[in-house]
């Protein structure tokens, strides 16, 4: 180990030439690296490129949330349907099981694993910030949920194609259904990246991730469809402003895209349901990027 | 069977910190939903939630909460093995551990269906879910602390059960009923109450309630038997 | 007095085999498991730990197997490698609960001791969480002897803890072996070994490769040449003479000694005392020069 060391002669060192040589050729800049990050945030959401282990609960769950829609379109071609017996928007928001539990269980992948264990110091290192980093893992996890729910929508509407249904109805459907999903991803990515980012044990996120998309949104539900008996319409459609999934489907039913609410939202309901989609998505992804630069700093 | 030092210490990490906060939202949560809707409406909307999502979502997720708590971490990252190091009966540990599980959940899950359901009146009704949740909260504990000890995913595994098995499915099929929890619990609180449904025969709901409970704990202790100490992966 | 003895075990995960039809005896003092990083060392710990079963073979304490034996941990204490995670305990509540599992009989006093044996005294009531690496190590090995077992266990202790707790630590670990305890513990790093156990057990992808003092072990490899440090009243003379010899590989001059590469262990020792006397020669001074564990070590290795 130790290099020359001449007894008698008192100390001595010599460090070798071992050839290395610095590297001066182009180097890719942080619009390369944020992509990279991106692509494998996106490959580890699926546990693409991670042990076998990690690929069984992604494709479990897609393949889970494949079937009814599989189950359709064998329907549809073989009873001749001339309409498929669900919307695209309302097939997704009825798999809201599935895509919650894909979001609660993924999430922690992408936001926990980093700080847990402290390789975000890594990553701070390099030219990218850790708030950037942030914010690469927030739209890894937006586009991989995005995934999750086009897919099966995709399916059926090949299917749908297939069966010989109308094309144009089905397009503009499809576009309904993937605007929707667009903000939904958009929203579950946030929310749940932010649960993960402050709760590291896996366990904690995923019951923390679960709290929200599902129990809020089944005490939403309950009191929705409570205050619609009860005649009270507005506090209805206000109860939906409080869970992702209600005002999921709050606006796609003020856009007609097809799915269930007690009451339809519709007039200045509309804008406040988008606004409020909006600010808490945002409000997410600032404190996402406000815990990676606190965390990434220390 | 039970080792006071091993339930002390999962009641120290069952407390300690930020999860104490996370199991206390829950009845919090529960309560407080019920009773606005009780003072807001009448006839029985109020009532209406527990069945609906205080039984079959809050109960198991608090069941969830506790015994992957007391159980999951410690496998998890492998420092079990600093009590598993010492001459104790595996099962003692996996026992002691169940204890503190089981009285996290009656706490967190059943006693807060119980206060919910009597704010809504029916003082027999209330028992009678109360004695379902007991029931269920108890298998639920056993369940999944069996599943703790299998899995490093142990709480998506859980949630899968609850959510998909016992919520999706036992909704479509009447027959998932058979191999429910929490319809088991149903079964025997319905003996008190007729109010509540009647989904598979009453001796079916207690032997298989016993069934998974004593083999859930025997199961984790056995498995903690066999525990192996593997290098970082 | 206990002895930890592994017969012909081994242990394959799947295709991987981690360690292969080791047969070794471990007793009272301190032994080093010496190995490069992946070569079996953690595996081989489990095991002796009893939280592995062998695939085949045995592994012993005093006779009992190990694998399902709880009964072994009243003798064995064990520091795994694994980070405690019990942070919420202070570092007296983590080892008075060690001293409780074992259900002491004075659970509280033999706390205290033992905090005090490892000088962990003053900052025991402060949360685990706020401990440095070596504070926690030394809490690690003071749960592990609350109870006064006769075999010590530990895997990779020195990792992470800075020189001057190292040195601590080792004092800790030399005067347990003095007491007559087994201790084992298990290295990557040479140096540690080397100051710490004369008796060491050499693993290099899950074979035992070696096994004794390491002294013993670094002459049993006679197909290597041996380094000599040479001191005489005439190093030039000498130099010359040697050369001649055909037990000698190659003679240099170096400052006021002679370094000298021995291809035959056995005539050189008979050559050299008579060539001296016959050239009025006088020897100051013979030393093995490379006979450190690193050079054991390498050799070892590279077979």
């Amino acid at each position: 180990m130790s290099e020359s060391t001449t007894p008698g002669t008192g100390r001595s060192g010599v460090i070798h030439d071992l050839g290395y040589r610095r590297y001066d050729g182009p180097r890719e800049g942080t619009g390369a690296i944020a992509r990279t990050l991106f692509l494998t945030g996106l490959r580890h959401a699926y546990g693409l490129e991670r042990s076998g282990k990690s690929k069984v609960m992604p494709f479990l769950l897609l393949g889970m949330s494949l079937l009814p829609a599989a189950i359709i379109v064998g329907v549809v071609v073989l009873t001749g349907l001339r309409s498929l017996p669900v919307t695209y928007a309302g097939y997704t928001s009825q798999t809201q099981l599935l895509v919650s539990l894909f979001a609660a269980a993924q999430a922690p992948v992408l936001f926990s694993r980093d700080l847990r264990h402290r390789s975000i110091v890594l990553y701070a290192a390099r030219p990218l910030s850790s708030a950037a980093f942030g914010f690469v893992r927030w739209l890894s996890m937006s586009v991989a949920l995005l995934a999750f729910m086009v897919i099966p929508t995709l399916l059926m509407f090949v299917g749908a194609l297939l069966a010989g249904l109308d094309k144009s109805d089905q397009l503009s459907d499809l576009y309904k259904a993937v605007v929707l999903q667009v903000f939904l991803a958009a929203l579950v990515a946030g929310i749940t990246g932010l649960v993960s980012s402050v709760s590291l044990r896996r366990g904690f996120a995923v019951v923390g991730s679960v709290m929200v998309l599902i129990v809020l949104t089944g005490v939403v539900t309950a009191v929705q469809n409570i205050a619609q008996s009860q005649g009270s319409d507005s506090v209805s459609v206000g109860a939906g402003l409080f869970s992702p999934w209600s005002l999921y489907s709050g606006l796609g039913n003020a856009w007609d895209a097809g799915t269930r609410v007690p009451v339809s939202v519709d007039g200045a309901w509309v804008p406040a349901y988008v606004l409020v989609l909006l600010l808490v998505a945002a409000g997410c992804v600032l404190g996402l990027v406000a815990r990676f630069r606190k965390v990434g700093s220390r | 069977m039970m080792n006071a030092t091993i339930a002390k210490l999962a009641a120290q990490a069952l407390l300690g910190r930020r999860r104490f906060i996370l199991l206390l939202a829950f009845p919090v949560l529960l309560i407080g939903l019920v009773a606005l809707v009780a003072a807001l409406t009448d006839g029985d909307a109020a009532f209406q939630i527990l069945p609906g999502l205080g039984y079959p979502l809050v109960l198991p997720l608090v069941a969830i909460l506790a015994a992957s708590s007391v159980l999951g971490p410690e496998v998890d990252d492998g420092s079990i093995v600093y009590l598993l190091s010492k001459p104790v009966s595996r099962h003692g540990i996996a026992t002691s551990k169940w204890v503190v599980a089981l009285g996290a959940t009656l706490v967190a899950g059943a006693l807060p269906i119980l206060v919910a359901a009597l704010v809504t009146g029916d003082t027999t009704r209330a028992f009678a879910l109360f004695v379902g949740a007991a029931v269920a909260g108890t298998t639920y504990s056993a369940l999944f602390l069996a599943v703790s000890a299998v899995t490093r995913h142990a709480v998506i595994a859980s949630l899968m059960f609850v959510l998909i098995w016992e919520g999706l499915l036992g909704n479509l099929f009447s027959g998932v009923a058979w191999l429910s929890v929490g319809q088991w619990g149903l079964r025997i609180g319905h003996e008190i109450s007729s109010e509540l449904p009647d989904p598979a025969n009453l001796p079916w709901a207690i032997a298989a309630s016993v069934v998974v409970t004593v083999a859930g704990v025997f199961f984790a202790g056995d498995r903690l038997r066999s525990f192996t100490l593997r290098g970082e992966d | 007095m206990s002895t930890l003895v592994l017969e012909s075990a081994s242990r394959w995960f799947g295709n991987v085999v981690a360690v292969n039809d080791v047969t070794l005896t471990i007793g009272p003092g301190v032994t080093g498991l010496l190995g490069p990083n992946g070569a079996g060392k953690t595996t081989l710990m489990a095991m002796m730990s009893g939280f592995l079963a062998p695939s085949s073979g045995t592994v012993t304490l005093d006779g009992q197997p190990v694998w399902r034996n709880t009964e072994i941990y009243r003798q064995v204490g064990l520091v795994p490698e694994r980070e405690l995670s019990f942070g919420y305990l202070t570092g007296r509540q983590f080892v008075r609960a060690n001293a409780d599992l074992h259900r002491l009989p004075d659970a509280a006093g033999a706390t205290e001791r033992i905090l005090e044996v490892v000088d962990m005294v003053e900052p025991a009531q402060r949360r685990l969480d706020t401990y440095s690496k070596g504070m926690r190590q030394r809490v690690k090995i003071a749960a592990a002897l609350v109870h006064g077992p006769s075999v010590l266990l530990l895997d990779e202790p020195f990792n992470g803890v800075d020189p001057r707790q190292r040195m601590h630590l080792m004092d800790l670990l030399r005067r347990l072996g003095d007491e007559g305890r087994t201790v084992l513990f298990s290295s990557h790093i040479l140096e540690e070994v080397e100051r710490l156990a004369r008796h060491i057990e050499v693993v290099v992808s899950g074979r035992h490769a070696a096994s004794g003092d390491f002294g013993a072990i670094r002459r049993l490899m006679t197909d290597r040449p041996v380094q000599y440090a040479l001191q005489s009243s005439d190093n030039r003379t000498l130099a010359s003479l040697l050369m001649s010899q055909d037990s000698v590989r190659a003679v240099s001059l170096n400052g006021d000694h002679l370094d000298v590469q021995v291809d035959d262990l056995g005539s050189f020792a008979v050559e050299l005392p008579g060539l001296a006397r016959q050239h009025d020669v006088t020897l100051f001074e013979l030393s093995p020069s490379d006979e450190s564990l690193e050079s054991v070590f390498a050799y070892l290795v590279a077979r």
